[in-house]
């Protein structure tokens, strides 16, 4: 046997390893879904599989013609390429891979694998073959370790749920209360979480943690002794998700906060989604609890009839809100919750904040806490970053900051939002929305014309991008003195100023630089 | 699954048996269905102990014995968790560590009780019982303590202070200003000590001095005011947060020697050869023998004291009360008090066990509202910074 047959094996399951660190990066990104990942494989990968397969196909002819020395120079030179962009990519990557133990066992299955690889290539005639390919082509390694790794993976989070499931169960005065909904699951989660705070030991699970795996994690790492009330995100792509969390958390108290066409690929149908958040109810009815949901969201006021509680802005729901306005203050209203009335102010802006607001409030004053401490907790809750956030701005000018806003519906909500801000001078700054395919001139129409609408001026970014709002804002009666258009953020910002005072207000929609307020 | 409480006592301070004390008593109080109880001992230097014997207070008695059967600790922060970790390692043996879940200080005067070991919990951002920094450190010093009642508007005794250097460099004149502005008979008293540690009445001139002397020697700060002749004692505990508390039925102290002594507190029965019982055991009477009127007089006043120096949990105020014309003064205040004043509030209904829950449940509350407030900003503002040859260059802020 040559040696140096022997060695371009290995270099090239060397370099089959190297590769597997950015491939195992998008799996867990994918959540491990071998479909997600696919799905990922093959529209980034095309390129490079033309490669991956030329250079395959002549290692493996190098190594058939007997050709060792030349096609361990490729392996060689190969692997020399594959580390580098693997430490290139993973210092440059956004989200880089996380070493946890999953990632450490597959690291393991694809070491072992590999060794197998260049151990039947050598002692197997014409296996080597499968040895090139394999090395070559990381996503089909990838593929191997992760389907290898399987039934280990089943039994280790068979086990980590099983300890969830005890330590909920070894808490016998906690209260779990589950959220969940195609939209506002984690605002509501969040603003539930605080209120609730100012009577009782809360914990929530973080960031948006909403898989049966994401809440086992909350539940063995984050819940106290101490702790009183769990609030647990559920979250669902398919049917029977929802259920799945519950089985774990055992919720007492539910809150759906809207129904709506979110991952239809893998729902199928908007009755499926329905379907699926309201597995919630068997399990908060069993635990004897109250369910609650927002009947403002369309698909759920079709079905009033259930037996739930109905929060939103009908005085013909349970709990209700009335009274709306925004100002310098941010937003106030009133709930009313049966015969009482809070009045409640916030910097949260928006009638989606104002919805999720509302359900928390019906919910942790069903839960005991006094109307003073809703009130208190209502009034510091802190809205994230860029999303709809007052700030101060230049020459004592107030600015609404909605710069993350993509979502066409939400940004004509931040536009009417604007308009509300009576008494002051209203100027909105916007270069519109993107990537919205075929409707994304219809969008900035109507962008267009809601900002003629509500605005006092719009100064719109970029010439041809802002060009359908403009068109919009030439129907209408707005006058086209107030209407600008800036060829740069800067530009805008220069127009700006000429008449920001302390009685103006600007809201920022959409797209902006992140650094603007330097 | 228990929430562990750790409860810390003893200390470097005089009154380190006088928290022994307190601290046994708590310990048996707490709702073991609820809890579960670490003791900790912190010796006159500063060790940290812990171990089962620590619960009985016989044990004491043969303190170098009681830490031989115990284990030396220390606390650290770990990730989520506030942990309590043995400093011996026993080679082979597997390290424990406990989790701490909230802090229970039973400890009594300086060097304890007045901040140090709440900015000790702080730093560590474990919940804590009681009283925070601030309000600790306020009620040890009885001269900022009646700054404070002043600035409140809130009836309190006109004083004098001074500094240990200031008097034994101008003794004369000091004591000149005090004969002038004060008058006798008069009380001479170390800003920070609990417990009527040197405190003594002085009625003429001639006693002056060795009275200073004595609270010199317990204390850099004096503090003179004036002695009540006709007085009254009047003590009364408060429970709560400065956004809600309530306030305990009033107790009147028995006088022996004029002034209430160390000895009357805390020795009262260990002369008999009985064990000591602290607080719990001093000659008084509860309620105090005082009209409603009087007494809800005391009691508001009590609240908005407590709410003055944004006390915690439970405290015990003071008062005193000139018969002559019958007005309240706030005299001092226990941040930590003798017995956690529980008999105080045996007598207003609420019993031990809940006593120390509500102050537990106190302490997670207060935990609560830090959490809600931003403490750190999370974005690393150093991400850009590097030295380079010509010194520091700042990232663009």
């Amino acid at each position: 046997m040559d040696i140096f047959f022997i060695l371009a094996l290995i270099f090239i399951a060397a370099s089959g390893l190297c590769s597997i660190v950015r491939q195992y990066q998008m799996l867990q990104q994918n959540s491990y879904y071998i479909s997600r990942y696919l799905k990922w494989v093959f529209p980034f990968y095309r390129t490079r599989l033309i490669f991956d397969v030329i250079f395959a196909l002549g290692a493996s002819a190098l190594l058939f013609f007997k050709l060792n020395i030349p096609a361990f120079i490729l392996a060689v030179i190969i692997f020399g390429f594959r580390l580098n962009t693997a430490i290139k990519t993973q210092k440059k990557s956004v989200k880089a891979l996380a070493l946890t133990a999953r990632v450490k066992r597959l690291f393991v299955t694809a070491f072992l694998a590999a060794a197998g690889l260049v151990v039947l290539g050598v002692f197997v005639p014409y296996t080597y073959l499968i040895s090139v390919f394999a090395g070559m082509l990381s996503p089909l390694l990838t593929l191997i370790c992760r389907i290898l790794n399987s039934p280990i993976e089943a039994l280790v989070n068979a086990w980590y749920i099983n300890d969830a499931k005890r330590i909920i169960k070894a808490h016998k005065d906690l209260i779990v209360i589950g959220v969940t909904g195609s939209y506002g699951k984690t605002t509501t989660k969040f603003i539930l979480t605080r209120i609730l705070s100012e009577k009782f030991n809360v914990m929530c699970t973080p960031h948006s943690f909403n898989t049966p795996m994401g809440v086992v994690r909350t539940i063995r790492t984050m819940l106290k002794p101490q702790t009183q009330i769990f609030v647990c995100e559920m979250g669902a792509k398919e049917v029977g998700n929802i259920n799945e969390v519950c089985v774990i958390a055992k919720p007492h108290h539910g809150m759906i906060t809207s129904v709506g066409p979110q991952h239809l690929e893998t729902f199928k149908s908007i009755e499926n989604v329905y379907k699926t958040k309201f597995e919630l109810e068997e399990h908060v009815k069993k635990a004897g609890g109250m369910l609650f949901a927002n009947g403002d969201s369309a698909e759920i006021s079709r079905q009033l009839d259930r037996d739930c509680k109905i929060y939103g802005t009908s005085p013909n729901f349970e709990y209700y809100a009335d009274n709306i306005s925004y100002g310098k203050f941010g937003s106030s209203f009133t709930v009313h919750i049966k015969d009482i009335e809070i009045d409640l102010t916030t910097k949260l802006l928006g009638l989606h904040s104002i919805i999720d607001i509302i359900g928390a409030v019906a919910l942790a004053y069903e839960l005991g806490v006094s109307p003073d401490d809703i009130k208190y907790a209502v009034a510091s809750l802190k809205p994230a970053e860029h999303r709809l956030e007052m700030k101060p701005f230049n020459k004592g000018s107030l600015l609404i900051d909605d710069a993350y806003n993509s979502n066409p519906e939400g940004c004509l909500e931040a536009v009417r939002v604007l308009g509300s801000f009576d008494g002051m001078k209203k100027v909105v700054v916007t270069p519109g929305l993107i990537e919205l395919g075929e409707k994304e001139y219809e969008c900035n129409f109507n962008l267009g014309l809601e900002a003629a609408k509500n605005a006092d001026i719009i100064i719109l970014v970029g010439i041809n991008r802002s060009k359908p709002m403009a068109d919009a804002v030439k129907t209408t009666d707005f006058p086209q003195e107030n209407l600008y258009i800036a060829a740069s953020f800067k530009e805008a910002m220069d127009i700006y100023n000429r008449f920001a005072d302390g009685n103006t207000v600007v809201l920022f929609e959409n797209d902006l630089p992140d650094n603007y307020l330097n | 699954m228990k929430t562990n409480v750790a409860v810390f006592y003893g200390c470097r301070s005089v009154e380190h048996e006088v928290s022994i004390i307190s601290a046994v008593q708590a310990m048996r109080a707490i709702d073991r269905d609820k809890y579960a109880v670490t003791p900790v001992y912190v010796t006159k230097n500063g060790e940290m102990y812990t171990g089962d014997s620590l619960f009985t207070i016989e044990e004491y008695r043969n303190l170098p014995e009681l830490l031989k059967k115990s284990k030396k600790v220390y606390f650290v922060r770990e990730g989520d968790n506030v942990l309590m970790r043995d400093i011996e390692k026993k080679p082979f043996k597997k390290d424990v560590a406990t989790v701490i879940d909230v802090a229970f200080p039973v400890v009594h005067g300086t060097n304890c009780e007045d901040g140090t070991i709440q900015g000790f919990f702080e730093y560590l951002n474990l919940p804590y019982v009681g009283c925070d920094i601030i309000s600790s450190a306020v009620g040890m010093d009885k001269a900022v303590f009646k700054d404070v009642l002043k600035n409140a508007g809130l009836p309190t005794l006109d004083c004098i202070t001074f500094r240990a250097r200031e008097y034994v460099a101008e003794k004369e004149a000091i004591c000149k200003k005090i004969a002038k502005e004060v008058g006798f008979p008069l009380i001479v008293k170390p800003v920070n000590l609990g417990s009527s540690v040197g405190i003594t009445k002085v009625n003429t001139e001639n006693e002056l001095d060795s009275a200073i002397m004595l609270a010199i020697s317990f204390a850099d700060k004096v503090l003179v005011e004036k002695a009540i002749t006709s007085l009254r004692e009047i003590n009364c505990s408060v429970l709560g947060n400065a956004d809600e508390c309530e306030a305990s039925v009033c107790e009147e102290p028995f006088m022996n020697d004029e002034i209430l002594s160390y000895e009357d507190k805390y020795m009262g029965n260990s002369k008999n050869g009985g064990q000591s019982k602290g607080m719990a055991s001093l000659g008084r009477k509860i309620p105090a023998d005082l009209s409603e009127e009087k007494s809800n007089e005391i009691r508001a006043l009590a609240c908005k004291i407590f709410k003055a120096i944004g006390a915690n949990g439970v405290v015990r105020i003071d008062f005193m009360i000139d018969t002559s014309t019958d007005t309240v003064y706030a005299n001092e205040i226990n941040t930590i008090p003798g017995s956690l004043a529980f008999y105080l509030w045996e007598a207003t209904g609420v019993k031990y066990t809940e006593l120390i829950n509500r102050m537990i449940d106190l302490a997670f509350r207060r935990q609560r509202g830090r959490e809600n407030i931003t403490y750190t900003i999370d974005t690393n503002i150093l991400s850009g910074v590097s030295f380079g040859t010509k010194g520091a260059k700042g990232a663009k802020m």
